[in-house]
């Protein structure tokens, strides 16, 4: 029975179909005898159709090889990846006590932003945003966030930006202001910045260590 | 005045926003102000220019042009968007679309029922200003160039645009083009170069006034087409214009810094028609000028170098007075540090992120006047960037140090912060009251169990903070219907009272003790906009400083002014003190002395001893260094109650941590003025 039912709807659009093709067979060769083919044109077409389906094959070959490299990439990032913590597990059990000492106040803030971004990725897993929304299987939908700056404002913004700062326009630093102010001032004081903020570094710590000891004999000193 | 440690912290980086655009409203002499971070400043020039209202930015609202339709005030950015902002709840109220790109530009005619905007596609759009919102009316003739200036004809049937190498006037009625005027590009180099119409200005005998990146002022007349006037001012370009509302008077701000003015004159005596000329040049400026207003009596000027800068035109104002002083504000005039006096905790509150530092100690001891070494360096614990888009409104810290909370114009957020001496965590509160939801100031209270916040119609909300939850206990609402933003709030020390202040000059004082919470009194109120109040944590009395400089001690047990404030207004001020032109943003007490009350602004730091006398009209206000060089009996009968220490400048904050140390924060200008953008390079004789 569902055999049969089944051959019937088989065989039914089929047959429909062919019917139909007849119609159109016969409508057409009611109307006008059917077209002159030359022996040219058919060898052209059949010789682009084979040129298309080698286009198609070679192509498919490319993809292919594309994905693997791809794949051979995201696998050594990924052994890279692994790699790095090992790296600096060996740098921090080699030198333990130094970095600790070093760096006491900066790594207590990193410490505690990553903190801070655990936690927040940890509430991200429990909860996804109010916009998504779960489909079968691992496909998920979601409300992409509105860019804040379109790309007209952005042309906007660089056509201003050019206008009062791009070339032509005849700027100077603050800097070189600041020191002309200076330089006209009828009392000349010591330059507002240096070009380079982390200047000297050896030096600058060499002098901040002296003025602690210094310190340190002082109050010996007087007591 | 005693001797105290002074921590003179430099480390707060705080960086204004340069201004963008102004607009002002003749009746009330309001000016709205807009800054390039896309926050909008209300301030008062009848109140002594006492900035009354700041809504927050947003990121991406750049702000390029403001305007006040009667009493609404509108703004268009290039996000292209048309807001109108509600000044009672200091947030937008709507914002539309315009859909035609980035907007440069939006003026509203005389009449304000009809506010024309510039697009970036070269169209100009009209639209009606109903009762509550706005509404697209039609769409002038389209241009080629973007729409950089409008102005309107001041009787509303024709509107100037100024666009790319051309000003455009339109017919308002039936939305065609009727005038082209071609402006010249400049000279050389830049020939190759659109010449950009920065501002235009339609007057009402047909001139058109137009400011253009070749540096050109340029007077037009509407009627035949043609150039009447060539004004060459600046080798870079002319930003801004603006007439007076006599139009009589022009202004014109450049990319140097400069603004000049043009009068309406005849240029020889007894001859009767009057042509501009180019008469006074005012340097305030180190950057350039991207806003002007020309007030009846002042020029107002900001920009780049985010000053503000009131310079009263000397022809309108009485000579040597008060009145004619220039002012320039460069501070928020509120407070956007908090000091929290037991940890020695610091909480800087900037737009996008708020930063919280340790103080610094030394144990040295030195003479008055010495720098003392540093054995621990200030150290910053904690930065916290804020979360969404819109810009930080208020924030607050504990007094115990472990709450910290801020607020932004969509949401607040609230955080337990826990130290140890080593490790720093910071927990987020998850659930907070509804009732914590649009807010413009945040406070605790002294024993860190409340949370105050100023909400909408004046009204307070009080939220109870334990480690289990935070609940809502009431609301706190003044008795007749306010509907003025609230924006100082003060609980006393005992936490008994909480003191509330409105942009309307009202002062409500709550009795937070009593079973059912109310309105313990109101006081009498001041024609000026309180600027910080405090209550007194003895002696019970509050004290208030107002724009206007008065200050105020009002009894809150006898509900009424005390003997000292009816002396010292009997008396009055000292002139000195009067003339100060930024206003007090802080008051605190000394806890060792109880007649001492101490006040900053953002020049000096004032110790108010009320057991001394109050100083007469003719003795000089500022007399520390008089009083040291005098042997000790003369001293005693020559001091009197102000003391005030200039040595300190820019500050934007002055605590007492103790009886006996001092936290001033400074910002210098310099700093401020070493990090803005590029000026531009103008030769200096011998340099």
């Amino acid at each position: 029975m569902v055999k049969k039912q089944r051959g019937k709807t088989d065989s039914s659009p089929k047959n429909m179909d062919r019917e139909e093709h007849a119609a159109h067979f016969n409508d057409s060769s009611d109307e006008e005898a059917p077209d002159e083919v030359t022996f040219e044109d058919s060898k052209a077409q059949a010789l682009r159709s084979m040129a298309r389906a080698i286009e198609t094959v070679r192509r498919e070959k490319e993809l292919l090889k594309e994905k693997r490299r791809k794949r051979q990439e995201l696998f050594q990032e990924q052994k890279k990846r692994k790699l790095l913590p090992a790296d600096v597990l060996e740098e921090i059990d080699s030198s333990p006590s130094k970095k600790h000492k070093a760096s006491g106040s900066e790594a207590e803030e990193k410490q505690q932003e990553a903190g801070e971004e655990t936690e927040q990725r940890r509430k991200k897993k429990k909860r996804k945003s109010p916009h998504s929304r779960n489909l079968k299987g691992s496909y998920t939908v979601t409300t992409t966030k509105a860019q804040t700056t379109s790309f007209q404002q952005q042309a906007a913004a660089d056509f201003i930006q050019s206008r009062l700062y791009g070339p032509g326009s005849c700027r100077t630093t603050n800097n070189e202001m600041l020191s002309l102010q200076n330089k006209k001032a009828p009392n000349k004081t010591a330059a507002v910045q240096f070009v380079k903020k982390d200047w000297a570094c050896k030096q600058k710590a060499k002098a901040e260590k002296e003025k602690k000891r210094w310190i340190h004999k002082q109050k010996l000193a007087t007591c | 005045m005693g001797e105290f440690k002074v921590h003179r912290v430099r480390f707060f980086d705080y960086m204004p926003s340069a201004i963008r655009a102004m607009a002002f409203h003749d009746p009330t002499e309001q000016l709205a102000l807009a800054r390039a971070d896309g926050a909008v400043e209300i301030f008062n020039f009848s109140d002594n220019y006492f900035q009354e209202k700041v809504i927050p930015g947003r990121d991406g609202r750049a702000i390029e042009a403001l305007c006040w339709a009667g009493r609404r005030l509108f703004s268009a950015g290039l996000n292209g968007e048309v807001t109108e902002y509600d000044l009672e709840t200091l947030r937008p109220r709507y914002s539309l679309e315009a859909y035609g790109g980035p907007v440069w530009t939006l003026s509203c005619n005389r009449q304000g029922t009809l506010l024309a905007v510039g697009c970036e596609d070269g169209t100009v759009k009209v639209f009606d200003v109903l009762p509550e919102k706005i509404q697209f009316q039609k769409n002038l003739d389209r241009q080629k160039g973007r729409i950089m200036s409008l102005s309107w004809h001041p009787d509303g049937t024709r509107i100037a645009a100024g666009t790319m190498d051309m000003v455009r006037i339109f017919d308002a009625e039936t939305g065609g083009a009727t005038r082209r005027l071609l402006v010249e590009r400049g000279p050389g180099a830049a020939r190759s170069r659109e010449v950009v119409v920065w501002s235009v200005v339609f007057l009402s005998d047909g001139t058109v006034v137009s400011g253009d990146s070749a540096g050109k002022v340029q007077v037009w007349d509407s009627a035949t087409g043609t150039l009447v006037q060539t004004h060459p001012v600046s080798k870079w370009d002319v930003l801004a214009l603006a007439a007076s509302r006599d139009e009589s008077s022009l202004l014109a701000g450049s990319s140097e810094g400069l603004v000049v003015q043009f009068q309406l004159l005849a240029p020889a005596a007894g001859r009767q028609e009057r042509q501009w000329v180019r008469t006074r040049t005012f340097r305030n400026h180190s950057h350039d000028v991207r806003a002007l207003v020309h007030s009846d009596t002042a020029v107002v000027s900001g920009g780049m170098d985010t000053q503000l800068v009131v310079r009263p035109l000397l022809d309108k104002v009485e000579k040597n007075t008060q009145e004619s002083a220039m002012r320039k504000i460069m501070f928020p005039h509120r407070s956007l540090v908090r000091c929290v006096k037991k940890a020695g905790l610091l909480l800087f509150q900037f737009s996008d992120h708020l930063e919280l530092w340790r103080l610094g100690d030394s144990d040295a001891l030195g003479k008055p006047g010495e720098r003392l070494p540093v054995k621990r360096k200030p150290e910053k614990l904690l930065q916290l960037k804020r979360k969404g888009e819109d810009h930080i409104c208020c924030s607050s810290l504990s007094p115990c140090g472990s709450w910290l909370v801020y607020s932004t114009v969509s949401s607040v957020r609230l955080y337990r912060l826990q130290r140890d001496t080593h490790n720093m965590s910071l927990h987020k509160v998850s659930r907070l009251p509804r009732e914590l939801r649009c807010v413009q100031q945040l406070c605790f209270s002294s024993d860190s169990s409340r949370l105050f916040a100023s909400s909408s119609q004046s009204s307070v909300v009080v939220v109870a903070l334990n480690q289990q939850e935070v609940k809502h206990l009431h609301t706190l609402r003044p008795k007749a219907g306010s509907s003025q933003p609230v924006h100082l709030l003060s609980p006393s020390e005992d936490g008994k009272w909480l003191a509330t202040a409105s942009t309307d000059g009202q002062i409500h004082v709550y009795d937070l003790h009593k079973l059912k919470v109310r309105l313990h009194c109101t006081l009498p109120v001041h024609s000026s906009c309180p600027t910080a109040i405090a209550i007194h944590p003895t002696t019970c009395c509050l004290i208030s400083a107002h724009a206007d400089q008065q200050v105020f001690e009002f009894s809150l047990l006898q509900k009424e002014y005390t003997a000292w404030s009816r002396a010292l207004q009997k008396q009055g001020l000292h002139p000195a003190w009067l003339h100060r032109d930024t206003p007090v943003t802080h008051i605190t007490f000394n806890p060792g002395n109880a007649a001492h009350v101490l006040m900053h602004d953002a020049f000096m730091f004032c110790i108010i001893d009320q057991s001394l006398p109050l100083p007469a009209a003719q003795t000089k206000l500022l007399n520390q260094m008089t009083l040291k060089s005098l042997p000790a009996a003369d001293r005693l009968r020559q001091s009197h109650a102000f003391k005030i220490c200039k040595n300190f400048q820019h500050l934007l904050c002055v605590d007492l941590l103790d009886e006996r140390s001092l936290v001033v924060v400074e910002r210098p200008l310099l700093d401020i003025q070493s990090q803005l953008p590029a000026p531009v390079r103008q030769k200096k004789f011998a340099t």
